[in-house]
């Protein structure tokens, strides 16, 4: 048996009821974010023109995103990853201080990485790419903005959980259990930008004009 | 056993996964940096889409044991997400396989 399962809680299943409710929220997560994921591929493979800016030019994708910055922001939200397991150990292991610290570098990677996303965005806005212009916009903004949403609402848990744990109440395994569900979801997030760095990012820089060509749409030969 | 005792043991024990995290969170990052250099390497396509998928999901697998601790948790919660897991990547085949049937060019794959 693993280590934790030996820490039988006192449920039917052994296992705490906010970490099973978290871990099935999580799975209709990864459902929701694969439907996110499948439009968007979908739509890049039908549509892989890119999108046409505000003067009526043709623009492409590969010249619109910066590989340099989303690996760096990929790298920070690791890196809180990182931190936010260390934060979970420190307070199994009841030590509030360390916990604290970790915390506050997870909500300032966290903010870094949102301070990027807000950076793209607002790039990509001024070289033509809307939500309304192309299919490109809308499946690339709503996916992207919708992780970030994600990364936006782990931070406000992160901050409240550090404010809380000034009050007394967060310790002991109630306390750690609480923190540990915080780095479930944070983690997730985590996870999800793996796939979407990939998906998204990296894969239109697969061959010379990207791995969707940009050729025509492909219905309307 | 004694409240002491448990502590000492949670403590031994959460000092051996710190050391596991640090190397992972190096793992993590320098698989990241290869994905970076491969996309620019001149190798086919579909060579490095199957290269980075697997390094995706070496990296997706790694946080979800080791940073979530499904490795260490109890079996059910494994099972629960991978439930999860596995129908949205049906639900990511079944819709790109719809979409796909007798209407899209195999230039993709070239």
């Amino acid at each position: 048996m693993s280590q934790d399962a030996a820490h039988h809680a006192p449920t039917s299943t052994g296992i705490d009821h906010k970490k099973l409710i978290m871990w099935l929220f999580l799975a209709s997560d990864c459902m929701f974010f694969g439907t996110l994921i499948s439009t968007h591929l979908l739509y890049r493979k039908l549509y892989p023109t890119g999108f046409t800016d505000a003067e009526g030019h043709q623009q492409f994708v590969q010249k619109l995103f910066n590989i340099e910055l989303t690996s760096f922001s990929t790298f920070i939200l690791l890196m809180s990853s990182f931190l936010m397991a260390l934060a979970v150990s420190a307070m199994h292991k009841g030590q509030l201080k360390s916990f604290r610290r970790n915390v506050v570098g997870v909500i300032f990677f966290g903010l870094i990485f949102l301070g990027c996303q807000v950076y793209e965005f607002t790039h990509f806005y001024h070289q033509g790419l809307t939500i309304q212009n192309s299919v490109l916009g809308s499946t690339f903004y709503v996916l992207t903005g919708t992780h970030g949403t994600h990364v936006a609402i782990g931070i406000l848990w992160l901050v409240m959980l550090y404010f809380y744990s000034f009050t007394g109440k967060l310790g002991g395994h109630v306390g750690a259990l609480d923190v540990e569900v915080a780095g479930l979801y944070w983690h997730f997030v985590d996870i999800v930008w793996i796939i979407i760095f990939t998906a998204v990012y990296l894969v239109e820089y697969l061959g010379p004009s990207g791995i969707w060509g940009n050729g025509l749409p492909v219905l309307a030969k | 056993m004694s409240d002491a005792v448990i502590d000492q043991k949670t403590i031994a024990i959460e000092t051996e996964r710190y050391h596991h995290f640090i190397t992972l969170a190096l793992w993590l990052a320098a698989i990241t940096g290869v994905e970076i250099v491969l996309i620019f390497l001149p190798l086919p396509a579909a060579v490095l889409l199957a290269v980075l998928a697997l390094l995706s999901a070496v990296k997706f697998f790694a946080v979800i044991l080791w940073f979530m601790h499904l490795i260490y948790d109890a079996r059910l919660l494994f099972w629960l997400f991978f439930a999860g897991l596995a129908l949205a990547f049906a639900t990511f085949t079944a819709v790109l396989m719809l979409f796909e049937t007798g209407r899209i060019d195999t230039k993709w794959f070239a």
